[in-house]
């Protein structure tokens, strides 16, 4: 199942991680190459751990940038998260 | 700087179990005797993360001829680097795996010849493929990134289909397919490997279903023959632009090939601090910008996309480092292209296997 839903438990595929804290831009280090995490990407994927479900992500991010754009904020993590897991760099558990 | 670099091709030793007859190693290679050290290793992969280097592709020759291997990995990680495996997996086992997960490895590119073990071991000359399927499993069975790579041909294309099926079923998360390229060791075995245009539509074809049935389960890199293209391919996606590649004696090029181009010297990390290398050495820069460019490429709109295809071919196939990669249809010399496209045919030739340096 590719399909990212509320329900969805997620977490980086191997071969993917994050670039190290400190390091002079916030990649996605993946087989072949990197992607830039842009926003608050980074913090969503750091989010990933295996256990939370997508719903526990975007409260725990709604509940850090605020009410007021709820629904962006689930969007947008939606779409994010929808678009790694196409990609193969996120894996269900 | 202008120009980051964002990978390093490390070819930490020449030697190699296998023979295969389109290793993209050079023709001449390098000796044990004179290979790096563990140390000067070290140093590189310490430099290169310091310019702001990415991805380390540890390869060879078999990268696992190395001994010190794990302790490369683990320098290569201390370095901040992305650490990538290239290998035949001949010389692996569990112990020497875990040992390689441990250091901080991140993804291993594991080779196949073939999904037949008869036409596989033809291929590289060696009975390896048996033993390559006992490593895919042994990789499956851990966290770390799994590609395969398959070079397909004509003598193997038309198993293709049976191949991604392989790697659907293999736990590798990505199937490299790639045409074979024509330098070094492939060039001297093209007649026998240059597929048919029919050959090569039908794996498009193949692949463009493929993707689309195993889209977020099995992601395939497809490279095409540039033989058969309109325009050349921006190899390298640039001459110094982005990778590099160091040699098992530290010499400093800017891909596989370009040691057969006369009159480049290849500065060495032996004598030259690495930014030096890539910032000012005359052969990383021969080829960097446009100024080399001859009609039609200096007044091409794509010469910004592809930077006038690849100098090694230019120079294999016409003579002339700068002249305009011979596969584009606009280049002058590209009837070379055609006349040897016009020549495939299903004879068979006998195979010039890969020697093994001393």
């Amino acid at each position: 199942m590719t399909q990212v839903g509320q329900e969805s438990v997620l977490r980086l595929a191997p071969g993917c991680r994050l670039s190290e804290a400190g390091a002079r831009e916030d990649l996605l280090l993946i087989p072949e190459g990197a992607l830039r995490m842009q926003g608050p990407a980074r913090k969503i994927v750091e989010l990933l751990n295996g256990e939370r479900s997508v719903r526990e992500i975007v409260e725990e991010l709604q509940h850090r940038y605020g009410t007021e754009d709820a629904a962006r904020i689930e969007t947008e993590t939606l779409a994010l998260l929808t678009r790694l897991r196409e990609r193969g760099v996120l894996e269900s558990v | 700087m202008k120009y980051e670099p964002k990978a390093l091709i490390a070819e930490v030793t020449h030697r190699c179990p296998l023979h295969c007859v389109y290793c993209s190693n050079p023709l001449e290679m390098q000796r044990r005797s004179e290979e790096l050290s563990t140390a000067d290793w070290i140093s590189i992969f310490q430099q290169a993360g310091e310019m702001g280097v990415l991805q380390l592709h540890l390869t060879g020759g078999e990268p696992l001829a190395r001994t010190d291997i794990a302790e490369l990995v683990k320098a290569g990680r201390a370095a901040r680097l992305y650490i990538n495996l290239i290998t035949s997996g001949v010389g692996l086992d569990p112990g020497k795996l875990d040992a390689l997960i441990d250091a901080g490895l991140d993804h291993i590119q594991l080779s196949f010849q073939d999904i037949e073990e008869g036409p596989a071991n033809e291929f590289s000359g060696t009975r390896s493929h048996a033993l390559k399927l006992r490593m895919a499993a042994m990789i499956r069975e851990r966290r770390v990134g799994f590609t395969l790579n398959m070079v397909v041909h004509r003598s193997n294309l038309d198993r293709l289909e049976e191949m991604i099926a392989f790697a659907e079923q293999s736990g590798a998360q990505r199937v490299e397919i790639a045409h074979v390229q024509y330098y070094g060791w492939a060039l001297k075995n093209r007649e026998a490997l240059l597929p048919t245009r029919a050959q090569v539509d039908r794996s498009i074809e193949i692949v463009e279903a493929a993707r689309e049935r195993l889209k977020g389960r099995l992601r395939i890199d497809f490279v095409l023959p540039d033989y058969y293209a309109k325009y050349p391919k921006p190899c390298m996606n640039g001459w110094g632009h982005q990778q590099m590649l160091i040699d098992p004696v530290g010499q400093v090029l800017p891909c596989h090939a370009a040691g057969v181009i006369p009159g480049l010297e290849f500065s060495s990390t032996r004598e030259h601090p690495l930014r030096w290398i890539w910032e000012e050495s005359p052969a990383i820069n021969r080829f960097r910008d446009e100024s080399w460019m001859p009609e039609p490429c200096k007044n091409c709109d794509r010469r910004t996309r592809d930077f006038g295809g690849c100098r090694c071919q230019a120079f294999l196939l016409t003579g002339d480092a700068a002249a305009t990669d011979p596969v584009c249809t606009l280049a002058p010399s590209h009837k070379v292209i055609e006349d040897i496209l016009g020549q495939v045919n299903g004879a068979k030739q006998n195979w010039v296997y890969r020697i093994d340096p001393i």
